[in-house]
């Protein structure tokens, strides 16, 4: 029964959206706007359930005193404060970096800056990678190598100096040999996606229910 | 095997390698080069599209990405927001996260900062409230009505742009690939109020253009795929012309919708905002271009390193004799 | 330019005029309030002077014919008219108005539905306009009217709608998509059948899913946590939902090891349902009680914020197995290369073509696109499953059979000057905009 249902609604609520984008009728398009009604309801839901899980594991590293306890506390303080904050000092439009409010203030000068030095650890791993991977091993390893240089010199305006034809070229392999391959994979991911969706609809596939489905 | 200098450099202590990346990030902030940057096809495209609009065309700008992504996204949305504030190309602003609202706000306080050199001052919703009362509407006549009655626009501003007439903060919305879908029927359908609170519907804006089929262009800046949510259900489903700004390691994968005709062009990384930049200082918008060109520096510096430690790899790799021995020492540590 | 600003001036106005008039209920006006400025402004005619028009007999537009919309929900009309005077007249001219009111309504009834500048053609698609909706089954009566730049406007006469809107139980525009997609079904259930019957199939190794098993043993045999994260995207993303199949075997496994789960979540939903089948896996393994409630959880939203929590996981419980399996964005590398240097083994498997070089380089096993969604068939050796995987094989065997004579004809469309490519492009593709 715990299998039969959720598995019945999949199979019922999947075809139905199949036939769905066929019919343009009145009927077919409230089904689909109910359907995008629930959506953001099951979001909202399952956004508490998911504040609830950080909660219980990190209060349980807190109480417990577990190893590296005190970021558990780093991630809970501002789950709770940070809304605190922006209700009661709302952002207004304006201001600049100036903008009072402690809200803004943590978003501008903590969550920013923080976030954007994540994402420029990339600058520095994509170096790393670049170093250990770019060797010309092969003829194919030394293609990809110069195709990659290619590409990288045409990126930036050093390259347009040393030669016009580094960021024509360098748009050429990524608009037509890069995207030949893109769409070569992407066409065996397109009917991957199918097959994955067939299985589940018609209870093929049943592991995202749990467990290994038998 | 035997430990040489060609081994060592082949096995080089990654540390090394971001330490190098780390120098050549910062010090081209303090020497820069300005070397010049030649805006690409992909790029002009965009920005020939907009050229094209005025007052009575409107288009969406979406800051679909998370902070961690500002430096790359945000340069090209203010770029192609004050290209549609000079042009007085009416503006609806969206985001597709919580936090992406945050850098709605950002950007927005970015472009319209009083202590910056071509801001575009901000007449709020509720600062021209008589004139709308008077039934002055249309964007000229209200700057001139404006301006009229004592206002002087300062020095270093590049003009005035009013809310709900040039621009309406719409803001975030959960499961924004269906408040997209829902806003090609109606706007305020899914926005009744802008992010402020402020009535929607009785914007002059939003009464011109109601749902996504009166408007002629969105540019959204993502750092995931969110912005293909525009392909699948605006240009889709109902035509919008649609114009991405992703960053570098995602640029390549939506080239091929350029090439279908499914998007105008699209901004890759810094680069594409510098490019952006340098069009609109080329057109003569602005004396100058902004921040992304300057972060062309770094980049130079960076790629010019990328490629010396490639070379210096390839060398080793030879040099000690590796190729023949068909066995590459491991370069992780 | 200069012609455009005051054409647009006159159309907008015409718009706020028109729209008056329906806030106010209050019939059209024979001369319309429109201008703010005169036709002596807009056309350069000195003040005083008469408008070219004046005195002159124009003729409205008419013949309208009113049609259903095809393949719609019922909620539009197709407005079409016979232009009156405007193209003897056409650079003085400025847009078309239509009018509409229920049938048989009065004059105050009449509601501005659209404005169609010049050069739009004399074709109009009532029911857009979310303030002026077009009700299934109702009868309505039209009339347009030619508005000139010196502010004349010549009104129409009104005709009563000739069809009602009607929605459509199939879009005819989508009977392409109908028949590849029973011939893609077909194919596949032809071997989901196949595979119940009994056939042998032969599937050809793939390293990464077959690390797999080898990747959990190793943690178990170093006591080490396993790292399992389900990608970036949220539940509407099928890499996440192949990626969650794979979880429920990987959960299984783990159980059965009796080796800890670590399952960090960026999507709250996707945090539920992987909550739901890690702990499926575990009362499917019989040892419910290994269950630790605290190992699937929901970090955070924000792109970026997951990585740094995922890569502080890393450091500190130093895993000895991660696994990349889902959608993946700009992160990938940051991910993979601090796997890598916490001395893990790594497989990933996403269908994000510009992350593949990221895991590629970083991971010991990649799984490359479909790869991730095959894994799930290839874990579980399940006659159905394998039959979804020739199924998907053959489907794109009729693909790379156009992709090749789609080649072939462009070549020889660019030797011999034919047109063979768009013949073919004519029966394989279609545009569908509502």
């Amino acid at each position: 029964m715990k299998r039969t249902v959720p598995l019945m609604i999949v199979l019922v609520g999947g075809v139905l959206m199949i036939i769905q984008y066929f019919i343009p009728h009145r009927i077919s398009q409230d089904i689909f706007d109910n359907y995008t009604i629930w959506v953001p309801i099951i979001g909202a839901f399952a956004l508490a359930l998911g504040v609830g899980s950080l909660t219980r594991l990190h209060g349980h590293k807190v109480r417990n005193k577990a190893p590296n306890w005190p970021y558990s506390l780093a991630v809970l303080l501002p789950i709770y404060l940070m809304p605190i904050f922006a209700f009661f000092v709302p952002v207004s439009f304006g201001g600049g970096m100036d903008e009072p409010g402690f809200y803004h203030f943590a978003f501008m000068h903590i969550q920013v800056p923080i976030q954007s030095t994540m994402f420029s650890i990339l600058a520095f791993y994509i170096a790393s990678a670049a170093f250990r991977a770019f060797r010309a091993k092969s003829v194919l390893a030394t293609i990809l190598l110069l195709t990659a240089v290619i590409v990288m010199m045409g990126q930036v305006p050093i390259g347009e100096l040393l030669g016009s034809w580094f960021p024509k070229l360098g748009l050429w392999i990524i608009d037509f040999p890069n995207n030949a391959a893109k769409r070569a994979i992407g066409l065996g991911v397109g009917f991957g996606i199918l097959a994955t969706q067939l299985k589940i609809i018609f209870g093929v596939e049943r592991n995202w229910l749990g467990g290994a489905g038998e | 095997m035997k430990e040489n200098i060609w081994s060592r450099m082949l096995n080089l202590d990654r540390r090394w390698i971001f330490l190098f990346i780390g120098v050549v990030c910062i010090v081209p902030f303090f020497f820069p080069f300005g070397l010049p940057v030649l805006p690409t096809a992909h790029v002009i495209s965009i920005f020939d599209y907009v050229e094209n609009l005025g007052p009575e065309n409107a288009i969406f700008v979406s800051f679909d990405f998370d902070p961690g992504t500002d430096p790359e996204n945000m340069p090209m949305a203010v770029a192609v927001t004050r290209h549609a504030f000079s042009r007085h190309i009416p503006v609806f602003f969206t985001a597709n996260a919580p936090l992406a609202q945050g850098m709605l706000e950002s950007g927005l306080a970015y472009i319209t900062n009083p202590a910056l050199e071509g801001y575009f001052h901000v007449v709020s919703w509720q600062e021209w409230a008589q004139y709308r009362d008077q039934g002055i509407t249309e964007r000229d006549q209200l700057e001139a009505a404006w301006e009229a009655d004592g206002n002087v626009l300062p020095a270093n501003s590049s003009g005035w742009v009013f809310e709900g007439r040039d621009f309406a903060k719409l803001g975030y919305l959960p499961y924004f690939s269906l408040v997209i879908l829902g806003m090609t029927s109606s706007i305020a359908s899914q926005y009744p109020e802008d992010m402020n609170g402020n009535p929607l519907v009785e914007m002059p804006m939003l009464q011109e253009h109601k749902s996504l089929r009166d408007v002629d262009l969105a540019a959204t800046f993502s750092g995931t795929a969110a912005c293909t949510w525009w392909i699948t259900y605006g240009r889709e489903k109902i035509g919008l012309p649609v114009a991405f700004g992703v960053t570098a390691v995602s640029a390549t994968d939506y080239t091929i919708f350029i090439q279908s005709g499914q998007l105008i062009g699209q901004m890759g990384g810094l680069r594409g905002a510098a490019e952006y930049e340098v069009l609109l200082q080329n057109a003569g918008y602005f004396d100058k271009p902004d921040r992304a060109f300057i972060g062309m520096d770094v980049q130079n510096a960076a790629h010019l390193l990328i490629l010396f430690f490639i070379v210096l790899g390839n060398i080793a790799y030879f040099a000690g004799g590796f190729h023949k021995k068909g066995a590459l020492l491991k370069g992780r540590r | 330019m200069t012609r455009i600003l005051p054409l647009l001036l006159l159309i907008l106005t015409a718009l706020a005029a028109a729209q008056t008039v329906e806030q106010e209920q209050q019939p059209i006006p024979a001369e319309p309030e429109i201008a703010e400025a005169s036709a002596e402004e807009v056309l350069d005619i000195p003040p005083g002077d008469i408008s070219p028009l004046a005195g002159v007999d124009l003729t409205a537009p008419g013949d309208i014919t009113v049609m259903d919309h095809p393949d719609d929900s019922g909620d539009r009309l197709i407005v079409s008219f016979s232009p009156g005077s405007e193209a003897e007249y056409a650079d003085l001219f400025a847009a078309y108005i239509i009018y509409r009111r229920p049938a048989g309504g009065s004059d105050e009834e009449w509601t501005n539905v659209g404005v169609m500048p010049v050069g739009e053609g004399t074709q109009f698609v009532d029911g857009y306009d979310p303030d002026f909706p077009v009700n299934i089954g109702e009868s309505y009566e039209y009339r347009v009217s030619a508005l000139y730049l010196d502010e004349t406007e010549v009104m129409g006469e009104p005709v009563i709608a000739q069809e009602v809107a009607s929605g459509q139980w199939f879009h005819q525009g989508k009977v392409r998509v109908l028949v590849a997609c029973l011939i893609f079904l077909g194919l596949i259930f032809y071997f989901f059948s196949r595979a119940r019957m009994g056939a042998t199939m032969y599937l050809r190794p793939i390293a990464g899913i077959e690390a797999i098993d080898e990747a959990i043993g190793r943690a178990t045999e170093m006591g080490k946590p396993i790292l399992y994260v389900p990608g970036l995207s949220d539940i509407s993303d099928v890499a996440t939902i192949a990626s969650l199949t794979i979880l429920g075997r990987v959960a299984r496994k783990v159980a059965e090891y009796q080796t800890s789960l670590i399952v960090p979540n960026r999507d709250p939903i996707v945090y539920t349902v992987a909550e739901e089948a890690v702990k499926q896996a575990y009362l499917e393994a019989g040892r419910p009680d290994s269950y630790d409630p605290n190992s699937v959880f929901f970090l955070t939203q924000s792109q970026f914020a997951f990585v740094a929590g995922v890569n502080g996981i890393m450091m500190r419980e130093k895993p000895a197995t991660n696994f990349y399996l889902g959608m993946f964005w700009a992160e990938s590398l940051i991910l993979a290369e601090t796997g890598s240097l916490s001395g893990a083994i790594q497989i990933a498997g996403t269908d994000a073509v510009t992350q593949l070089p990221f895991f590629i380089t970083t991971c010991d096993y990649t799984l490359i696109g479909e790869e991730l969604y095959a894994a799930s068939a290839y874990l579980s050796r399940e006659p159905m499953q394998m039959g979804s995987i020739k199924g998907l094989d053959s489907c794109k065997a009729i693909l790379m059979v156009f992709i090749t004579a789609g080649a072939l004809m462009s070549i020889m469309d660019l030797l011999a000057g034919t047109q063979t490519l768009s013949w073919l492009k004519n029966i394989v593709t279609t545009q569908i905009v509502d």
